[in-house]
């Protein structure tokens, strides 16, 4: 009897033990608060369904580069984190094929082709797609309704944005028609270089046919003419804020400007991105987020695991609200092609395939965009407005 | 010949070493070897992600001859702490001078003017940001009600470096109350002979007030010179560098070399620079305080 | 004043308001708006022409901005660094100071100016190292980086006491050893005392500082039941939008504490030295 009760003692003791002994995961995203509720939700939900792990959620918010890099060159990263830039960080990132090959076809068959591209660098998967965006047009019905102008419809060219800006503007009462980032992200920005045929880089690897193409001078001088005219203005940020104020008719941005600007009430509405040639089909870039591993993990067993539950359909699901789903089967699921305000997403999306941005392809992008973001500076802020022939032909 | 210099026995001796026996301790816990570190790794080439590679002085002559954006971010860092530096003193001075004296009502004041130093600089930069912007902002309203067109303060370059330093002088509170503690931990008994002499005020100030506070001045001068030369936050949250880099510190340029172009070696080197410029500019200034600083009750007996 | 020429009494006081009113706006201005907007719609927020005022006072921004994060437990650990870095600096850097200011010593002008040089060095480079470190001594993600480096003294705080000290004539060394004091009971019967008032302002700054340091929580501190305010502020930023509204009213929050500390410190200040230093 005795021996037994000292048994099953120690057998608990050990179970115990063991209970305790959780294999830890950390994981960092930049979500900031009002999304971040829902993240823990879903990792509490992991937490739960896997008693052995236990997955911390780390929120680095706004500062997710500094906190990661800082991580990377202490050589103590987190075990799964939230990525975007594969060009930075591709050396610090494990190679997701070998893992994905383990599971049955039908997981990545799942995927939007262009987003395993877009999460890929040189053909190796090094993040799974969990969101994207791209790029769209935000308009003001407000201010629409007020100038007695119909609502912007998606198969436009610039020509026909500008026309419409012009119309809705009224700049004697600080009512614009279109608002331009005075510094604009080179790999936003690259899209209007594909939707006149090229990127930054042409076939050489230098500028040439590339960046210094006439047709790309001339769209640039078009865009700063607007603003040179007055009905359009530059502005520090995406546009947003000065939408809030109800002085702004239109601006282009990714989907981060949903939420805030349904917070304020402003009656919106998205359409696709103008083309430059009419009869063509617009092009976007996309900005993904994908979820990685920390290639010098000590638990990437229990790391991929993890990954594979953020990336379920399920998962997608609890996240419905603020990030576009990724898998076809929730998509479809969702009707989410058409909802009014997300179907304008995949719609751009299926137009862009096809275009990888250059960052992915260059060895050095930090200093490439840096380059290039100087250019467009100097071309887009309203103090400066230097003419984009000049600016492009004195690049080297 | 005083009893402290004729009875220097070995306990005297040791007593200042435990007495900052602290500061050296924590000096080499916690400074020490992360400095060497950094100074090792300006010979470098350190990427973030990846392994070092030994390039000796390579760093230095990349930033010397190579890259144009050093001696910009330096020119931009010197052109601001000579605009900032004084204003800084001047205001956070004659602020203090005002809230010392005993009008009615002052103490309001004096709360008005600290309360700003105690918000955080995100709040600041947002605060301000917002202020500032060219089209809708409070300031180019206000301006406007008096017609004045107001500049672009964040986008055009050469009003930029004047968005920041109204933002950063801003938060001088905290200035004043040093300058203000010092003028009031002066002894009022000193100030008696000149009152009785019948002194004006200004002529009190002058000659007792200011010099008695020369050794904060000192104090002030240096941290806001060294706070002028690091300006690093407002700038990274406020202007981001811009517009087209006219913002672009020192301290930024060494952020960005850090985090953004992933060479830490590079921004080593770049820190260490910067480090020994500082320290010289210090040394300047210290080298001058012998003429005008004051430390003991040498103007006690001075009559106006 | 510095400018005055005139003596006359009532131009003078009427010379000061207006300078003082003047001076205020630029102050307050800002200020009164941060705090306004945190009780705003988002759309009132961002209204133009500018609205100081909102159309209703919605408490309820900061009731819901405080509720998206767990920022009780961001108070907590703000409180707890605040305070225990507070006590460390103090009882430290006088100490450090009144070596530096008091006494000659072999290598004290070497030493002083190694001091100073500390001030001088640039944070993020010595950020990483000082991570590695930290990593060895397994206190990432705790909150001792945060605690313990503020037990040795601060090159400001003892750089700023030590030149208040050096202001007090060396007659009082003398009295204390004609009474036959030794050293500490120099420092602490006779100097502490009187540095009331320093102390008092470095309290004050310290607890400032601390309570909105951002960078160095965010580089040490990885979890969110570490997190201090600052952090939790900022979480409010992200990447390509922001929440305005949520910071503002975090922000006023976060200002009460240090408000509270300058009121009381003021009194101090005021009454601190004023009688103290006797013939």
């Amino acid at each position: 009897m005795k021996k037994a009760f000292v048994f099953m003692m120690c057998l608990l003791a050990v179970m115990a033990v063991n209970a305790q002994k959780k294999q830890t995961i950390r994981f960092a995203t930049w979500d900031s608060e009002d999304t971040l509720a829902i993240q823990q939700g879903i990792v509490d939900k992991f937490n739960a369904a896997n008693p052995d792990l236990q997955v911390v959620l780390e929120a680095y918010g706004d500062d997710f580069d500094t906190k990661l890099a800082a991580g990377f060159g202490a050589g103590d990263a987190p075990d799964v984190m939230y990525m975007w830039n594969y060009a930075h960080y591709k050396d610090g990132l494990e190679i997701l094929d070998p893992w994905v090959a383990k599971e049955p076809p039908s997981f990545k068959a799942d995927f939007y082709k262009a987003l395993l591209d877009y999460n890929s660098i040189n053909g190796k998967l090094l993040g799974m797609p969990i969101g994207y965006t791209t790029h769209v047009v935000y308009y003001n019905k407000d201010l629409f309704d007020k100038a007695g102008v119909s609502y912007p419809k998606g198969d436009w060219t610039w020509d026909d944005l500008l026309a419409t800006a012009k119309k809705v503007a009224n700049p004697s009462q600080k009512i614009y028609g279109f608002a331009f980032q005075q510094q604009p992200d080179p790999y936003d920005f690259e899209h209007y270089l594909w939707n006149v045929g090229v990127s930054y880089l042409g076939p050489d690897g230098t500028f040439n046919k590339g960046f210094k193409d006439p047709k790309v001078k001339a769209l640039l001088t078009k865009m700063q003419n607007a603003i040179k005219d007055g009905y359009a203005i530059s502005v520090d940020g995406s546009g947003s804020k000065e939408m809030k104020t109800g002085k702004l008719a239109m601006f282009i941005n990714g989907s981060w400007s949903i939420p805030s600007l349904k917070d304020a009430k402003v009656n919106f509405g998205l359409c696709k991105l103008p083309s430059v040639e009419k009869g063509k089909k617009s092009v976007s870039v996309v900005s993904v987020s994908g979820i990685a591993m920390y290639n010098k993990s000590k638990n990437k067993d229990a790391a991929w695991r993890f990954i594979k539950f953020w990336v379920s359909p399920e998962a997608n699901l609890m996240r419905l609200d603020h990030e576009l789903p990724v898998l076809r089967s929730v998509v479809e699921k969702e009707k989410l092609n058409q909802d009014p305000i997300k179907a304008v997403f995949y719609d751009m999306l299926q137009q862009s395939e096809g275009w990888v941005s250059t960052s992915y392809k260059v060895k050095d992008w930090s200093t490439l965009s840096d380059t290039i973001s100087q250019a467009l500076e100097n071309i887009f802020n309203p103090s400066v407005l230097a003419s984009p022939e000049k600016v492009i032909d004195g690049l080297r | 010949m005083t009893f402290h210099a004729m009875h220097a026995g070995r306990k005297r001796r040791l007593a200042p070493y435990l007495f900052i026996m602290p500061w050296i301790v924590g000096f080499v816990s916690f400074t020490f070897g992360p400095l060497l570190f950094s100074a090792v790794m300006a010979f470098f080439e350190w990427p973030v992600i990846g392994s070092p590679r030994f390039i000796g002085f390579g760093n230095f002559l990349q930033m010397f001859t190579k890259d144009p954006q050093f001696w910009k971010s330096l020119g931009i860092t010197l052109k601001f702490m000579l605009i900032f530096v004084p204003l800084n003193l001047i205001i956070a001075l004659l602020l203090a001078i005002l809230i010392s004296r005993p009008v009615r009502g002052i103490s309001v004041f004096r709360t008005i003017f600290y309360l700003p130093s105690v918000v955080s600089s995100v709040a600041i930069a947002i605060m301000w940001g917002w202020i500032l912007h060219p089209e809708y902002g409070l300031l180019n309203y206000i301006l406007s009600l008096v017609g004045i067109s107001g500049p672009h303060w964040l986008s055009d370059p050469s009003w930029a470096i004047g968005a920041i330093v109204m933002a950063s002088l801003w938060g001088l509170g905290t200035m004043m109350l040093i300058f203000y503690t010092a003028i009031k931990s002066i002894p009022k008994d000193i100030y008696e002979d000149a009152i009785i002499a019948g002194a004006s005020p200004v002529r009190t100030f002058f000659s007792i007030t200011l010099p008695l506070i020369t050794p904060t001045l000192l104090f002030n001068l240096i941290t806001s010179t060294i706070g002028a030369m690091q300006e690093l936050s407002l700038v990274l949250l406020l202007t981001k560098g811009g517009p087209v880099k006219s913002t672009y510190f020192y301290g930024l340029y060494v952020y960005r070399n850090a985090f953004q172009f992933f060479k830490l070696g590079y921004a080593a080197a770049n820190a260490w620079f910067m480090f020994i410029i500082i320290l010289l500019l210090t040394l300047l200034i210290f080298k001058s305080s012998s003429i005008w600083v004051f430390y003991e009750h040498e103007v006690a007996g001075k009559q106006s | 004043m510095k400018n005055r020429k005139s003596a006359k009494i009532t131009g003078g006081k009427l010379f000061v308001y207006i300078m003082l009113g003047i001076i205020s706006l630029y102050f307050i201005i800002p200020f009164l708006w941060m705090l306004l907007t945190a009780f705003k719609t988002e759309s009132e927020a961002f209204a133009f022409p500018p609205k100081l005022f909102p159309s209703e006072f919605r408490i309820r921004n900061f009731v819901d901005a405080w509720n998206s994060q767990p920022f009780f437990i961001y108070l907590r650990n703000s409180v707890i660094i605040t305070f225990l870095t507070t006590l460390g600096q103090v009882l430290s850097s006088s100490a450090v100071a009144y070596g530096f200011a008091r006494y000659n010593f072999k290598g004290k002008n070497i030493l002083f100016l190694i001091l100073l040089g500390t001030m001088m060095i640039p944070w993020d480079v010595i950020v990483i190292p000082l991570y590695m470190e930290f990593k060895m001594l397994k206190w990432i993600n705790t909150l001792k980086p945060l605690i313990v480096p503020a037990f040795f003294g601060s090159a400001y705080y003892i750089f700023l006491l030590r030149q208040f000290l050096m202001g007090i004539p060396k007659d009082f060394e003398d009295a204390a050893y004609i009474d036959g004091a030794n050293d500490w009971q120099t420092y602490s019967r006779i100097f502490l005392p009187m540095m009331k008032a320093p102390l008092i302002l470095v309290c004050v700054l310290n607890i400032i500082t601390v309570w909105n340091d951002y960078l160095g929580p965010l580089v040490f501190l990885n979890s969110r039941d570490k997190y201090t305010l600052p952090l939790g502020l900022a979480a409010f930023k992200g990447m390509h939008e922001m929440q305005v509204i949520p910071i503002m009213a975090i922000t006023s929050l976060m200002i009460i504490p240090p408000i509270i500390v300058f009121a009381f410190a003021q009194k101090y200040i005021i009454e601190g030295v004023s009688g103290a230093l006797k013939g």
